[in-house]
């Protein structure tokens, strides 16, 4: 971390000076991720839009300066692109997008409870004309009960006002239940997960990939379907699929998983229009970085 | 004039007694003054409660610390002497496969009850591991000397009873050098390339929480954890076990050392040498003189250092998360000695 910045924090927040004297207490963690889920037929809205296939990629990344013994801040950025292989005309956005930063917190609230609070702020959209109705700031809090050190459960609740569902609650468990086998059944990526050895996993599971975006303002009447113009979309996709995850060192993971989506939409809720696509393949490498 | 001479004698005593009081802050407020507890309320310890806080972060990378206080119905010299010799082996829960003394000077024979024909996995999960040792590579904490020594003494056999013998002749190694030459008879183990010392480790650690090294400099000179002193002056319990540290196998051998200060007890209980996972441990207490109920009681604190290679990694909410569950393991173990403490 340079030093300004660390001067520039320390004004900002109380506590901040003891960073630069401990690096333990700044963690960092980039996580990198491409997809792409092969032609997949797409219908909805009473049209046949054909098959679409998709390339995804997610870049996120996050610092966590600690501010105390139980208190850590949540600075950072994310990016994500879904770009999708559509045929002229169709009432499909070709692109769908996330620039945001990330700001939130990690707080033990007791002993075996740890809780977070995350806000995304930034624009959602199809980045064609970006007006204020692009931007949004989802907030996600959760916590986490620590029952022991191969159980822990896991509760969130996703605040979007723009979206169709506002608040969606979600629970989750990560189990370890023998020395190889752990259920890490979390959204959006539950899991089981077998330990070939220290460094190498395999894994089974599912992910939900899920976002709300605002289509342009002529994006309907320039496809045939003007109740789309100045839209909002829910956008879902869900994987089944396997993989391996290999951490290459301490520090660093890489993943690499392939399978079926068997369902994805489109949900222009307002105008009440859904188009959606069913089974396709689909491959998708990662890298995930925590130091 | 005798009478006189009497009196300013028994008036100088009573004065002196008073001085002593006031000087004596009492066990709660000696806890509270080198300790992470700023509150303690001695009826909800006595109720049987224990109070836990996790270890600031240390600059050490490896390192990780906690502390708990807790409350026993036996007297302080009672629960020192069985905070020194207490098995935890008996628990379950707290997966301790064995645990056993070991002799001055310590013989082959004290080490004849460590089987690896046990079927629990994470026994396995050791032998597999002194197995695939060999003089240059090892998942173990061992010395280059040892890891060719063990190599030759197993050859690649995974026979359980052959895997013991080998072990229990590395272990009689390390246990006579350390009671032979205390912490200067503790090797280094070559781990990835880089010599760690567990009597560095924990020196480093205590070196951090000036407070706690403080109040038990009058232990840690004479075990040589601090100052120049390195034989130990004071006779300490000596014993080796093997538990399951995360699903992992590990052996380890240590020292829990006594001593008494004043109307109250210090004990160090220190790995000098552990066979992976992580690299050593120290626990810490100090055991005061109080009443329970009318009836003699102990108040304790429990300091424990601990240091492991893969900390260095854990950062973040990770390490709280990973020092909150440490704190869970301490706490059922205490739950366990007080329960005998109850009981027995």
């Amino acid at each position: 971390m340079k030093p300004g910045l660390i001067a520039l924090l320390a004004l900002l927040l109380p506590g901040a000076t003891i960073w630069a004297a401990n690096s333990m207490s700044i963690s960092q963690e980039l996580d990198v991720e491409y997809g792409y889920i092969g032609g997949a037929g797409t219908r909805g809205g009473g049209l046949n839009v054909g098959s679409v296939d998709e390339h995804s990629a997610d870049l996120k990344y996050v610092i966590s300066p600690q501010l105390n013994k139980d208190l850590l801040l949540r600075i950072g950025f994310e990016w994500q692109r879904f770009t999708f292989g559509v045929p002229d005309h169709a009432p499909l956005p070709g692109v769908l997008q996330q620039a945001s930063l990330v700001l939130g917190f990690d707080y033990q609230i007791a002993d075996e409870w740890l809780m977070r609070v995350e806000v995304q702020p930034g624009i959602y959209s199809d980045f064609r004309d970006i007006t204020w109705r692009d931007v949004d700031a989802p907030l996600v809090v959760g916590a986490a009960y620590l029952a022991s050190a191969d159980l822990q459960w896991f509760f969130g609740l996703r605040v979007d006002a723009r979206t169709q569902y506002p608040v969606l609650p979600a629970a989750g468990v990560r189990w370890k239940f023998s020395d190889v086998w752990t259920l890490n059944f979390m959204l959006p990526k539950p899991r089981l997960e077998y330990d070939v050895n220290e460094r190498l996993k395999l894994y089974l599971g599912a992910e939900i990939q899920a976002g709300t975006f605002a289509v342009g303002q002529d994006f309907g009447s320039t496809r045939g379907l003007p109740r789309l113009d100045n839209a909002i979309v829910d956008y879902l996709e869900l994987h089944l699929g396997s993989g391996c995850s290999w951490k290459i060192t301490p520090t660093v993971t890489i993943e690499a998983e392939a399978g079926f989506m068997p369902y994805r939409s489109f949900d222009f809720f307002d105008p009440n229009i859904v188009f959606r696509s069913h089974d396709a393949p689909y491959g998708q490498i990662a890298c995930h970085a925590r130091f | 004039m005798r009478w006189l001479a009497v009196f300013y004698t028994v008036g100088i005593c009573c004065a002196l007694s008073v001085a002593a009081l006031a000087a004596d802050p009492g066990p709660v407020e000696s806890l509270k003054s080198f300790s992470d507890f700023q509150q303690v309320d001695l009826n909800r310890l006595l109720s049987g409660d224990v109070l836990s806080e996790r270890g600031s972060l240390m600059d050490f990378p490896n390192g990780i610390s906690a502390q708990t206080c807790f409350v026993v119905p036996v007297s302080a010299e009672e629960t020192a002497k069985r905070l020194q010799l207490w098995d935890p082996s008996p628990h379950g829960e707290l997966k301790v496969f064995a645990f056993h003394p070991l002799h001055t000077p310590c013989e082959l024979a004290d080490f004849q009850q460590l089987d690896f024909k046990m079927s629990q996995r994470p026994v396995r999960w050791l032998l597999e591991k002194t197995v695939a040792s060999t003089p240059v590579k090892s998942d173990l904490n061992l010395t280059h000397d040892e890891a060719q020594q063990l190599a030759a003494c197993v050859q690649k056999r995974a026979d359980p009873q052959k895997v013991s013998d080998c072990w229990a002749k590395l272990l009689l190694g390390r246990a006579s050098a350390f009671q032979q030459k205390g912490l200067d008879g503790a090797q280094p183990y070559d781990a990835a390339g880089e010599s760690v010392s567990p009597p560095i480790q924990l020196r480093t650690m205590l070196r951090e929480q000036l407070a706690i090294a403080h109040e038990f400099s009058p232990i840690l000179k004479r075990i040589g954890l601090l100052g120049n002193e390195t034989t130990p002056s004071l006779t300490p319990f000596y014993y080796w076990t093997i538990f399951d540290a995360d699903y992992h196998g590990t052996i380890s051998l240590g020292a829990i050392y006594q001593l008494a200060v004043g109307d109250h007890f210090q004990l160090v209980d220190m790995e000098y040498y552990v066979s992976g996972n992580y690299y050593t441990s120290a626990t810490l207490f100090e055991v005061w003189p109080v009443e329970v109920g009318g009836k003699p009681g102990a108040l304790v604190w429990r300091g424990d250092f601990f240091a492991a290679p893969m900390l260095a990694f854990t950062k973040g909410t990770e390490r709280i998360a990973y020092g909150a569950l440490m704190l869970q393991d301490i706490k059922k173990e205490i739950h366990f000695f007080q329960v005998e403490a109850k009981t027995r």
